[in-house]
């Protein structure tokens, strides 16, 4: 977390206004956060699948007859799946990912949800970013990050606007939808008169408009201190969810010190004719992870990185009408990186023991957060979770 | 109890006030003419706009060569309408509208169904009744396509549509349960519509088709009710079900009064509705003359789109060039609102949602390509503080005293005060 020191005195007057306007956390030296050696340094990158990814054609149970009964039309055909364990496999479209599966650096959560589940997108949404099913709490889980660790940068989201995941309970992490043109360009004579701007005194959303400006300014200035040292050590497939996985990369390998990255890709509410829509959405997601940690390996950062992966929950176990699976429960998590313990964590779900045409989760998500928090982030889980959950040592 | 009225006569600020909120922002002129006005003849006046468009619109969707230049086209055409309106209320309510019966464009990419769709929101802007607004929205076919209501058929439900009925668009989470999602779904089963199906038909227009052959007509139980439910029965008891007062009353509170509405003043707007039969044009006259809407200033954090489109009437409505459009509707996107469509068929949540580095850097951007930029549009009249902030007393006075009058707009329009409504 280096900003040039000349930068830093230029802003001087924003930086002392924006730490003098923050809450009281964020006044704290970033430097005093309680961190458990040997994981300074380390990132979290988060993937988020928008929609409720369908997880029995994720990770297929191509052995269960019940699989094929419950899904005549959408079904992975047997020959068609990446096999894995001698009960699992992966949709062909992950195929990208096998040569981090046959290296043990790919692991698959099983069987992941949370009490009452919630068929809303959006209530189960929420859930996951507070890391609440009880849905009493407004801030996100890496917003709680935020408060333990004492820096407003140390986590970000990369895309247009803030998850819920990310917003503490006085201000929001950043989000960064292209890391080239997060920069301040001021037309020229108005230095002096901008910082006077955001250092008058407001009251209610328009203190809390200057503060954000403040804030954004100390977060641009920090990037663009070392991003131009990044050369790209892996060619991204096109699209919107390749760039921002650069991004990401791009904001590692400069050092900006984030501890926690998000990324999300949408589209995954597949209703109708699911098979064309997500493969080519986990085609996606695996090109993108894939180039992704090749980068990682070019950079010499594959060590320092780990990626895990969730979606809001699962889909209906029987395929509906329209060749697509309704809302479900439970479903299956993903992560990967040099710092991930490979293989298939869990069980499998029971397919002829369902609850209301849902699979019953085994695995608490909680569980799976707090590996990652504990073991890669080196952070009292309790405190951010705010409960003692168990999950299976994903973590290596 | 209704909100009680605004007893005194509109003075400079509330007019300006009034017009941030319900114009996109205000200029000198517009406020001089509603000076010393009633408040609701003020409200009533704003809200009886007919269907005149903005004339000279160069973007003409239905001259689209792909269906992705469909959307390119309908999304700038809109944004034209939002810009230069002559009816900017219309507009925004169509814009609340399009947040609430959320359609997108990811799936939705037929030109003339857009057009139909936006048509039906302009329509129903400041509808009189609201469960039937519902049951249109319902049978249009841009939202047939989109909760996959066309894909429900009898003994093979598709519970999209059902769900979202009641979650978003009516009664919100609450008085419903999974049995009622069931239940409706079942009910609605045989809706379909006709023509325009596939990529290359993009210019043809479907029309709402019902196949009996299809529809579920047994007994069914929802929100209480029983009988041989039918897809418009189940519309209109979850669109006068009086949860869907209150639920869509708060968002029209977000809407105009305040980013974290007052829960007593919603309760009252939900009076008023179910006293009305969801008389949308009743619940808004009575909230946009209140007591209580004058009295929540800089309460709303102007998003993307409301950003935009208040910047450029707040210069006066200068023209810009089609390309400066169709980079207006890019930015608003990269802000994080394109034009129909939203991440999620939940809408945008606003307030402080829409504050991001990226978006406020946008914003400083945007505010210099308007003002200080080398294609910055000559202005006619430079506003006032009081068209430009919406107080009289400037609160940027200090800061911008010495400045030239495009560094004045630009700095007053990257200013938070500028930021909310």
């Amino acid at each position: 977390m280096t900003v040039d020191r000349r930068d830093f005195l230029k802003y001087s007057a924003l930086a002392v206004a924006a730490t003098t306007g923050m809450p009281g956390f964020l006044a704290r030296a970033a430097a005093q956060a309680a961190t458990t050696p040997g994981t300074a340094g380390k990132t979290l990158v988060v993937i988020q699948l928008t929609g409720g990814n369908d997880g029995l054609n994720t990770l297929v149970p191509y052995s269960n007859g019940a699989y094929y009964a419950a899904r005549p039309n959408i079904a992975i055909p047997k020959k068609d799946v990446l096999t894995l364990t001698p009960d699992l496999g992966m949709h062909p479209s992950l195929k990208p990912l096998m040569g981090l599966w046959d290296s043990g650096h790919l692991a698959w959560v099983e069987n992941v949800g949370y009490p009452n589940p919630n068929r809303s997108h959006f209530a189960s949404m929420a859930i996951w970013h507070t890391a609440d099913p009880t849905q009493a709490q407004a801030e996100g889980w890496i917003g709680r990050v935020a408060e333990k660790i004492g820096d407003p940068f140390c986590a970000s989201n990369i895309g247009g606007t803030t998850p819920q995941a990310l917003r503490a309970s006085d201000f929001s992490l950043p989000s960064i939808d292209s890391v080239s043109s997060f920069q301040v360009r001021l037309p020229a004579g108005l230095d002096g008169a901008f910082e006077q701007l955001l250092n008058l005194p407001r009251q209610g959303e328009a203190d809390y408009l200057s503060r954000a400006t403040r804030q954004m300014v100390l977060n641009t200035q920090k990037v663009q201190a070392n991003v131009a040292k990044y050369r790209p050590g892996a060619k991204y497939p096109e699209g919107r969810f390749g760039t921002h996985l650069q991004d990401a990369a791009r904001l590692i390998a400069a050092g900006t010190g984030q501890r926690v990255l998000y990324v999300s890709l949408n589209g995954f509410d597949t209703h109708a004719g699911q098979r064309a829509d997500q493969d080519e959405l986990l085609a996606t997601l695996a090109s993108g992870l894939a180039a992704f940690q090749a980068d990682l390996e070019t950079q010499g950062l594959a060590d320092r990185v780990i990626v895990m992966g969730f979606s809001e929950f699962g889909r209906r176990v029987a395929e509906n009408g329209s060749a697509g699976t309704d809302h479900g429960q439970g479903s299956v998590m993903f992560a990967l990186g040099k710092g991930v313990k490979g293989g298939v964590h869990g069980d499998s779900p029971d397919l002829e023991n369902l609850e209301n045409g849902d699979i019953r989760y085994k695995q608490d998500f909680r569980g799976v957060y707090a590996g990652a928090l504990t073991r890669w982030l080196g952070l009292d889980a309790q405190g951010i979770l705010r409960g003692d959950f168990a999950g299976p040592e994903w973590v290596a | 109890m209704p909100l009680p009225p605004l007893s005194r006569k509109l003075t400079a600020e509330d007019a300006a006030h009034f017009l941030r909120r319900t114009a996109f922002g205000a200029t000198d002129a517009g406020i001089r003419d509603l000076v010393g006005q009633g408040a609701r003849e003020v409200a009533r006046a704003a809200l009886a706009f007919g269907d005149e468009r903005a004339p000279g619109n160069p973007f003409n969707p239905a001259e689209a060569a792909t269906p992705f230049a469909g959307v390119q086209l309908t999304r700038a055409a809109w944004l034209f309408e939002l810009l230069y309106s002559p009816q900017p209320l219309r507009e925004l309510l169509a814009l609340t509208w399009s947040n609430h019966f959320v359609v997108a464009t990811d799936k939705v990419r037929n030109v003339p169904v857009l057009a139909g769709y936006l048509n039906l929101l302009r329509r129903h802007a400041a509808t009189t009744d609201f469960a039937r607004f519902a049951l249109e929205v319902a049978q249009s076919p841009a939202m047939l396509r989109y909760l996959d209501a066309d894909q429900n058929r009898k003994g093979r439900p598709n519970e999209n549509f059902s769900r979202e009925l009641l979650e978003l668009f009516t009664t919100g989470i609450g008085p419903y349960t999974e049995r009622d999602v069931q239940e409706g779904a079942r009910a609605l089963t045989g809706w379909t519509f006709r023509g325009g199906r596939g990529n290359q038909k993009f210019l043809e227009d479907s029309e709402f088709f019902f196949i009996s052959g299809q529809h579920d007509g047994g007994r069914k139980t929802y929100l209480g009710q029983s009988g041989n439910l039918r897809g418009e029965d189940v519309v209109r008891i979850a669109a006068t079900h009086p949860a869907t007062a209150t639920f869509v009353s708060r968002k029209l509170h977000r809407a105009f009064v305040a980013d974290t509405p007052d829960e007593g003043a919603v309760a009252a707007s939900a009076e008023t509705w179910r006293r009305t039969n969801g008389n949308v044009r009743a619940v808004l006259e009575e909230l946009l003359a209140s007591e209580h809407f004058y009295s929540r200033r800089a309460a709303i954090i102007r998003g993307p789109v409301a950003f935009t489109v208040a910047a450029v009437r707040t210069l006066g409505g200068p023209r810009l060039d089609t390309r400066q459009i169709l980079n207006l509707a890019q930015t608003a996107g990269r802000m994080g609102q394109f034009l129909l469509e939203p991440d999620t068929v939940k809408g945008w949540d606003g307030g402080r949602e829409w504050v991001g580095d990226t978006a406020l850097l946008l914003r400083m951007q945007l505010a210099a390509s308007l003002t200080v930029g080398n294609t910055a549009p000559k202005l006619e009249i430079l506003p006032s503080d009081l068209a430009l902030l919406g107080t009289q007393r400037s609160p940027l006075a200090g800061v911008t005293g010495g400045l030239n009058p495009k560094q004045r707009l630009y700095l007053s329009l990257i200013s938070p005060e500028f930021g909310l409504a």
